[in-house]
């Protein structure tokens, strides 16, 4: 039996006049189950970018990591491998007639491993009409209603424009959740990080191409694991608040905010995708209309989990007006340290930008500030990888200097894991 | 001492212990548990026959009823799980704002104000139907350092009202009959002291406790009794209104000392009070006040959150006229119940409008502590005992 719960974290006190508030809400759900478990079927497609960039080599490797990540499919599972380049073919099925995915049986999964080896680099890179094809697969077997895709590439999307990856990714939405990965160091971290964000998944670097197996058959495992196969975040502000942002901030930062649809004229819901048994923390600022008086209370927001038109899950933000400086004045732990992992994340992303534009002064400031965040805030893995970017001087006042030399890898490295949090300490 | 299992309160649904008597959210009376007999939890019934408040008046320790039901009271939107859905407003509980008319002639109202998160003010009252004849009114204002210091005032106010309330006078004369109200204010602090004891965990850091004041009414004979600084004010119609009790405060004490009023009640230590009901309490013996009414006026019983604006017997006074004049207009559903025999009063007699207005007027001033008010209109029945001039005994 699938459980969520959700904990609000929060300093409810503000201050005569204050009307913003925000809170840290923590989603869990136990008991998921695995994927396709109830009536409806979980779908899983391996998207592999076999353009000419890849080599021989690299679509070796790739077709290693595609038949690691199929053999976690559970039989039962639909399925499809699509190969990547200029365009989109779908590789297997075959002949998929009206559908374009198959279930996955011993017979099956033979057949897709001869698939795989039919693969060959050629041709140039167009990840759009990957992704619109996917989505099409996906909406082929209309009992699937959980879809999931593993996109690997290792290269630009160099033959669609960003407009067109943008219309292409669009029609995508809501009908499959993509982990993008990059192989090797020609990708651009922004572009996968793009089109992950915007469907759901997540983005990571590969840094040599034999250890993309064991990273392909992890994602899948963690895939199935997923019985939930869809949620709302849904948040309701009083008539006349302003919802200022609503932000995953664990594990990852991810600003929900723009993935808002209207759910009733005070409350909007923020889809999440698919869960497992995991725990995610929510960032929830509220500016409300007005200040109340001095010992007056009031709901700021209510924070829910909804699969479908059910919530499962309810958190409540307050606010309570004090003139008691010592309650009002404390900022909630939760808050602050979710506050400075977000500024953390950009200050990485925005450093290496400036550095890779050849601004060294902003991206000494930044990456000098990133440093500052990261010790502050207890992020070991965020100060290790800027260690290889910055010789930090001074993590506690951010005196950093730019290493000359660095390792473009080490550097995405940096980037993709950027938006990584770590949770409070408790 | 009860198989029953799953009780909860029929006003709010909280859940309920079974040796509960009211709900600790809501204040509600909870319903009797079906006990094995067993002495320790007087039921109702158990109250003496030929007590003199019929059973129709005995639905004075009622509280306000359900909480404000579905809509928000600000905006008038839904309420769902205490909050109001659409501007957010917390619905008020009905701890936080209880009403009290037993009969046409004595009302309560009793008010988390603003600046308290809860109400700890509770009050209690029983009387008899025809005006001015019997009351017991009670109120406790519980200690906001102490924890459940809520719970605690309800309890002592209802335990003392029903020990006021109980047993007969009899044909006691004029001298005796107020030895006799005497003894039962006497009482009635003590069984209250006791209900606050039995409410909290006596040996926690800050046992619940809670101040008292109560007036045992026969006729026009008044006995008042208190235990911190909960008071009681004589406000005739005509004539020189008077505070009936002497706080135990060091505001109080400094007065003794010599020190003017406004000045005590202004300083830093103006609200420590030296004396309340708790397990911690130095002395919890009332101290009493006799009171022979000989005109028409008004008995007042409150807690500091609306004697501190107006802290004097003449500024109290005019207070009262002056609500009189102008009735609250807030909130009248809640504070005007239907009751039998209301509308056969004028306005100006009505003690619940003259209750509401003072609350309205104190949450006006800045509401800065909980309040409560009990009003009872004497001096008017014909039939008095026919002793005294009004003289403060």
């Amino acid at each position: 039996m699938t459980d969520f719960s959700a904990s609000v974290y929060q300093n409810e006190y503000l201050a005569d006049g204050s009307t913003d508030v925000h809170a840290i809400v923590t989603v869990t759900c136990a008991g998921a189950g695995r994927a396709g478990q109830g009536e409806s079927d979980a779908g899983e497609i391996v998207i592999v970018d076999v353009s000419a960039s890849m080599g021989l080599e690299g679509v070796r490797a790739a077709q290693d990591a595609a038949a690691a990540a199929l053999d976690q499919v559970i039989d039962g599972t639909w399925f499809a491998l699509i190969a990547g380049n200029h365009v989109a073919r779908l590789a297997y099925p075959f002949d998929g007639g009206p559908m374009g995915m198959a279930r996955m049986t011993p017979q099956t999964r033979a057949q897709a491993r001869s698939a795989i080896g039919y693969l060959a680099p050629d041709g140039g890179t167009a990840m759009g009409t990957w992704l619109e094809l996917a989505a099409g697969v996906a909406q082929s077997v209309p009992s699937v209603t959980q879809a999931h895709a593993i996109l690997l590439t290792d290269g630009k999307n160099q033959h669609e424009s960003p407009a067109e990856l943008d219309v292409r990714m669009q029609r995508a939405v809501g009908h499959v959740q993509v982990d993008c990965r990059g192989v090797g160091a020609a990708w651009e971290v922004g572009e996968l990080r793009r089109i992950a964000s915007t469907l759901l998944g997540t983005v990571d670097l590969i840094p040599r191409p034999d250890q993309m197996a064991a990273e392909f058959a992890a994602l899948m495992a963690k895939a199935m694991s997923r019985g939930v196969a869809a949620a709302d975040l849904r948040v309701w502000a009083p008539q006349g608040a302003q919802v200022l942002f609503v932000r995953q901030v664990a594990p990852a930062v991810e600003d929900l905010t723009p993935r808002r649809r209207e759910v009733n004229p005070l409350t909007a819901a923020f889809p999440t995708g698919s869960w497992g048994d995991e725990s995610r923390d929510y960032h929830v600022a509220v500016r409300l209309p007005l200040a109340k008086g001095v010992g007056q209370e009031q709901l700021a927001a209510r924070v829910q989990l909804a699969i479908g038109e059910q919530v499962v899950a309810q958190g409540l933000v307050k606010a309570l007006w004090s003139d008691d400086d010592s309650l009002t004045a404390r900022i909630n732990p939760e808050v602050a340290h979710y506050t400075g992992q977000t500024e953390l994340a950009e200050a990485i992303q925005d450093g290496l930008a400036a550095r890779a534009a050849g601004d060294d002064r902003t991206a000494t400031a930044k990456l000098g500030r990133a440093a500052q965040l990261a010790a502050e805030t207890g992020n070991a893995e965020a100060t290790a990888k800027l260690r290889k970017v910055v010789d930090i001087d001074e993590a506690a006042t951010g005196k950093v200097r730019l290493r000359a030399g660095v390792d473009k890898l080490d550097e995405m490295a940096l980037d993709t894991a950027s938006t990584k949090t770590t949770r409070v300490r408790k | 001492m009860t198989g029953e299992a799953g009780r909860s309160c029929p006003a709010c649904g909280q859940p309920a212990a079974p040796s509960d008597r009211f709900c600790e959210e809501c204040g509600a009376d909870l319903p009797a548990p079906v006990t094995d007999g067993g002495p320790d939890v007087p039921a109702p019934a158990d109250v003496d026959a030929s007590a003199p408040t019929s059973p129709a008046a005995r639905r004075g320790v009622r509280a306000a009823g359900p909480p404000a039901a579905a809509v928000c009271t600000e905006c008038g939107g839904e309420i769902a799980d205490g909050w109001c859905t659409t501007c957010g407003a917390k619905a008020p509980r009905a701890r936080d704002h209880m009403v009290d008319r037993p009969v046409a002639w004595v009302a309560a109202v009793s008010d988390r104000g603003v600046r308290h998160h809860r109400n700890e003010d509770a009050m209690a009252l029983i009387a008899d139907q025809p005006p001015g004849s019997r009351a017991a009114l009670v109120v406790c204002d519980g200690v906001s350092t102490s924890a459940d210091s809520d719970v605690a005032s309800l309890a002592a106010a209802r335990a003392a009202v029903a020990v006021i309330a109980a047993g007969s006078v009899g044909l006691a004369g004029p001298g005796a009959l107020a030895g006799l109200l005497g003894a039962r204010v006497d009482a009635a602090a003590l069984a209250a002291a006791e209900a606050v004891a039995a409410t909290g965990d006596p040996t926690g850091a800050s046992p619940p406790s809670c101040t008292f004041v109560a007036a045992a009414v026969e006729r026009d004979l008044v006995v008042v009794g208190v235990v911190g600084d909960s008071r009681a004010y004589w406000i005739p119609d005509a004539g020189e209104a008077t505070v009936l009790t002497v706080d135990d405060s060091v505001a109080a004490q400094e007065m003794a000392a010599g020190r003017p009023r406004a000045e005590a009640e202004s300083g830093p230590q103006a609200h420590a009070i030296t004396r309340w009901l708790g397990v911690d309490s130095p002395d919890q013996v009332p101290r009493l006040t006799t009171l022979q009414v000989t005109q028409p006026g008004w008995l007042l019983l409150c807690s500091d959150g609306l004697w501190n604006y107006c802290s004097e017997a003449s500024a109290m006074a005019s207070t009262l006229r002056a609500a009189i004049d102008r009735p609250a207009i807030d909130r009248p559903a809640i504070d005007r119940p239907a009751v039998d025999g209301a509308g056969d009063h004028p306005d100006r007699d009505d003690p619940l409008a003259a209750a509401a207005a003072l609350v309205s007027w104190a949450t006006a001033q800045g509401g800065h502590d909980n309040i409560t008010v009990v009003l009872a209109r004497l001096g008017t029945t014909a039939t008095g005992t026919g002793r005294g001039n009004g003289e403060l005994e």
